[in-house]
């Protein structure tokens, strides 16, 4: 049995008196890239800053490969996370960034650098390495925000939109990671508003949807789910999110003006 | 577009400005967990804070004027010196001190203007380049509004209760408009060249580096100016009526230099009958070409800014990178290291290292009055130095706030953090205490007692500063050590100080009783007092996890 990687029990988040996140709670096990899908504000991102150690739940149970987040350190040592909105230090260079998050990771710099210079060739971030994180474009901030995730070589990897900015050779390196990284018995959460990318990376998924999770499985499952034979994950989506009613009409209006 | 419509845009242009400074250095990009509530917070913060850097300057103005004018109204400056003789000195004074403070004011503030790009969103609205070159430099005049026309009011105002004629007036509105551009293009020059060569400069090298100190060191001038010019406002008016006055030589000379010509001209269209007639041909020739370099001045400024709003001062130069080896270290020096870049390329954090080295020089200055520093003085500069060297704690922390929304997934312990920021501050207390010993040395003072008391001390020092930081992390490490959030209220940050200053004095007052009570055991007394301190705290951060 493949051990369990994120255990997430009756999750409550809220901001101010705003229910962001609402007795939610799902599994994450070796192996599984688990996508995390839901429309915007559904609660996918405020997820995962809890699970990740930004945002304080206002209740629920939480446990990364059997650590609670309460044991802070330890938990937080086994992930590997990009945000979905890059904000780096943005005065420090990807060379002084990366050596910041190294120290903190008190990772060796014996066996820290080989790895270093394979993922800044993957991602060709040489050029920029000794440039100021401000002067980056979206993108190459991306590439030294996942370089940053994957430099401690982390048990679990959450991934927010890190597809976002990104070229199309650095997606594509990136998604042939995550799935190296599955198949080596590491655990992904992927959040993702690209359904194909969902559908043909993720071994499960879960659709949040105003705070709660409304659908969970694989693809298979959650076409049973909606009692479809063939639809895609975008029609699975837009079913179980109560967002397909009225859709044609709404479109046909916006086509007649 | 009419200006009423490129000033009513420049308006919200401007407030985009001061909360982005706030949300993304202060909030550390990350959305605060109170919801719309904090958001708005945030947001009304953001006006309150660029109102009150606005009116703290202006006050710093009105009390300048008050310090360098009274003396004149009153005659109190010398009494065998006449006001006319005195009158060249005061406003070279002021022109200088109003320099100075929108000098200051200016690269503070300009950190968030020069860094922003609100201005992305005004290029895709159909507005003409003109127009949205027009609106960034209404935004970068907004930054200043108030204290550059209290300025000019303040100044009209105490030139007339000196007694001044009309034509004195003009003459000190258009000196006032002069150094008003002129420290406006200060402001924009030394942040453009910041941005441009060094906070966001490429490379690894030595020289960027030492530029970096260096520009620290720029950086730091006008708030030393400012602080100088405080502490020795009366000094200052005597010094510069001394210069005025002295020689004549001098003043030939004096008179071609800015702010002088100023001084001089005003002091003559004021009192005609005192005036010297090549002095103040000489003066009218210097204050009409300084006009011409204040127009000069006005028309790059209005340029730079335009094109900082439009394309920004970063350029991203790329640079041929030899290797890509990194070279981590243990966790507190890690967090040490990066403390010290981020402080050499961010201006609000640069100087607050400083701060306690100048201060240690003001109070060098003072104290080269007296005869001999005894015990009593010792002891009383060791407090002052301490009490500023507390003051850091809070913002270094607020390090940690810059980029929160990421940086606090990290498996950093609170005692990590605590050892890192207590060793960076214990180390400028010590630096300010060698600043000090080195002026002692060349003023011929002894200093040994400063020496022994102030290595002593820094036990004490260290405790504070860990008992700061305990407080701080208690409070403040689940929401996130943003300025915003350490700052939110005057109360927590005097609740944060009050407790490290007990701590730091506590040896001081020990040291005193032991004075009165058995004189030898003042040093061991003092000794053990700041050594158990250390030694409590010490124990008490090694427990943090």
């Amino acid at each position: 049995m493949e051990a369990v990687a994120v255990s997430v029990e009756g999750l409550v988040v809220s901001y101010g008196s705003f229910v962001a996140v609402e007795n939610l709670s799902f599994t994450v096990k070796n192996g599984e890239i688990y996508g995390l899908l839901g429309p915007n504000g559904a609660g996918k991102t405020t997820t995962i800053k809890v699970l990740v150690g930004v945002l304080e739940p206002r209740s629920g149970k939480v446990e990364i490969y059997n650590t609670p987040l309460s044991d802070e350190v330890a938990a937080k040592s086994q992930i590997g996370y990009v945000p979905e909105e890059v904000v780096l230090l943005d005065s420090l260079t990807p060379r002084e960034f990366l050596e910041f998050v190294a120290s903190i990771r008190r990772l060796s710099k014996d066996t820290l650098n080989s790895k270093l210079e394979r993922y800044i060739s993957a991602f060709e971030l040489k050029q920029y390495f000794d440039t100021p994180i401000a002067a980056l474009s979206m993108g190459n901030k991306q590439k030294v925000a996942i370089v940053a995730a994957l430099l401690h070589d982390p048990k679990l990897l959450i991934l927010d939109e890190p597809l976002i900015g990104l070229d199309a050779r650095s997606s594509k390196i990136l998604k042939e990671l995550v799935t190296f990284h599955a198949k080596k018995g590491g655990a992904v959460i992927f959040s993702t508003h690209i359904m194909e990318v969902a559908e043909k990376l993720c071994t499960k998924v879960g659709i949040i949807n105003k705070g709660k999770i409304v659908g969970e499985g694989t693809v298979d499952d959650l076409r049973k789910l909606v009692r479809s034979a063939e639809g895609s994950l975008e029609d699975i989506f837009l079913k179980v999110t109560e967002q397909e009613a009225g859709m044609q009409d709404i479109i046909k209006a916006l086509e007649e003006e | 577009m009419k200006f009423s419509e490129l000033w009513r845009l420049s308006s919200t242009v401007y407030k985009e400005v001061s909360f982005q400074s706030i949300f993304s250095l202060r909030a550390g990009s990350a959305l605060p967990q109170g919801g719309r509530r904090d958001i708005k917070q945030l947001v009304s913060s953001a006006r309150v804070n660029t109102l009150i850097s606005k009116l703290i300057t202006t006050v710093f103005i009105g009390i300048f004027a008050f310090i360098v004018f009274l003396p004149v109204i009153i005659g109190d400056v010398n009494p065998v010196i006449p006001l006319e003789i005195a009158l060249p000195g005061s406003v070279s004074a002021f022109l200088t001190v109003v320099l100075f403070l929108i000098v200051f004011m200016g690269l503070q503030v300009s950190t968030s203007f020069v860094s922003s790009k609100t201005v992305d969103v005004l290029n895709p609205l159909p507005l003409s380049k003109n127009d949205i070159s027009r609106i960034v430099f209404l935004c970068f005049i907004r930054i200043f509004d108030i204290p550059l026309v209290a300025a000019g009011v303040i100044f009209l105002v105490v030139y007339f209760l000196v007694g001044g004629t009309i034509l004195g007036g003009v003459i000190s509105l258009v000196s006032i408009i002069v150094t008003e551009i002129f420290a406006l293009t200060l402001t924009v020059l030394s942040a453009r060249f910041f941005y441009s060569r060094v906070a966001r400069a490429a490379g690894k090298s030595v020289w960027h580096t030492f530029l970096r100190l260096a520009f620290m060191l720029v950086w730091i001038l006008p708030t030393f100016a400012a602080y100088f010019v405080v502490n020795f406002a009366r000094e200052i008016v005597q010094f510069f009526a001394y210069l005025t006055q002295g020689f004549s030589s001098l003043s030939h000379v004096l008179v071609l230099v800015f702010p002088f010509s100023y001084g001089f001209l005003v002091s003559y269209t004021s009192f005609f009958h005192a005036a010297d007639y090549a002095t103040l041909g000489l003066s009218i020739a210097a204050c009409v070409a300084y006009v011409g370099a204040a127009f000069y001045c006005l028309r790059w400024v209005t340029q730079t800014i335009r094109e900082i709003g439009a394309a920004g001062v970063t350029k991203g130069v790329r640079e041929a990178v030899k290797d890509t080896i990194i070279r981590p270290q243990i966790p507190w020096l890690g967090v040490i290291r990066k403390d010290l870049r981020v402080a050499s390329r961010a201006p609000s954090f640069a100087s607050l290292f400083l701060l306690p080295v100048v201060q240690t020089a003001v109070l060098a200055i003072t104290f080269s009055s007296f005869n001999e520093v005894g015990l009593n003085a010792a002891l009383g500069i060791l407090i002052g130095i301490s009490m500023i060297t507390l003051l850091l704690p809070p913002t270094l922390l607020s390090i940690e706030g810059l980029a929160s929304a990421y940086t606090r997934h990290l498996p950093l312990k609170k005692r990590t953090l605590i050892t890192a920021k207590t060793l960076l501050t214990t180390v400028t207390y010590i630096f300010s205490l060698i600043v000090l010993s080195i002026v002692s040395l060349a003023l011929g003072k002894k200093f040994s007692l400063i020496l022994v008391f102030g290595i002593i001390h820094a036990f004490a020092v260290a405790a504070a500063i860990m008992l700061e930081l305990t407080i701080l992390m208690r409070k403040f490490w689940k929401e996130g050590f943003s300025v915003g959030n350490i700052y939110s209220r005057i109360s927590t940050y005097i609740l944060i100080l009050i407790p490290g200053y007990i701590m730091a004095g506590v040896p001081m007052v020990c040291a005193l009783v032991a004075l009165f009570l058995a004189s030898p055991f003042l040093l061991p007394t003092f000794l053990v007092a700041a050594v158990t301190e250390f030694v409590i705290m010490t124990a008490i951060v090694a427990y943090q996890k």
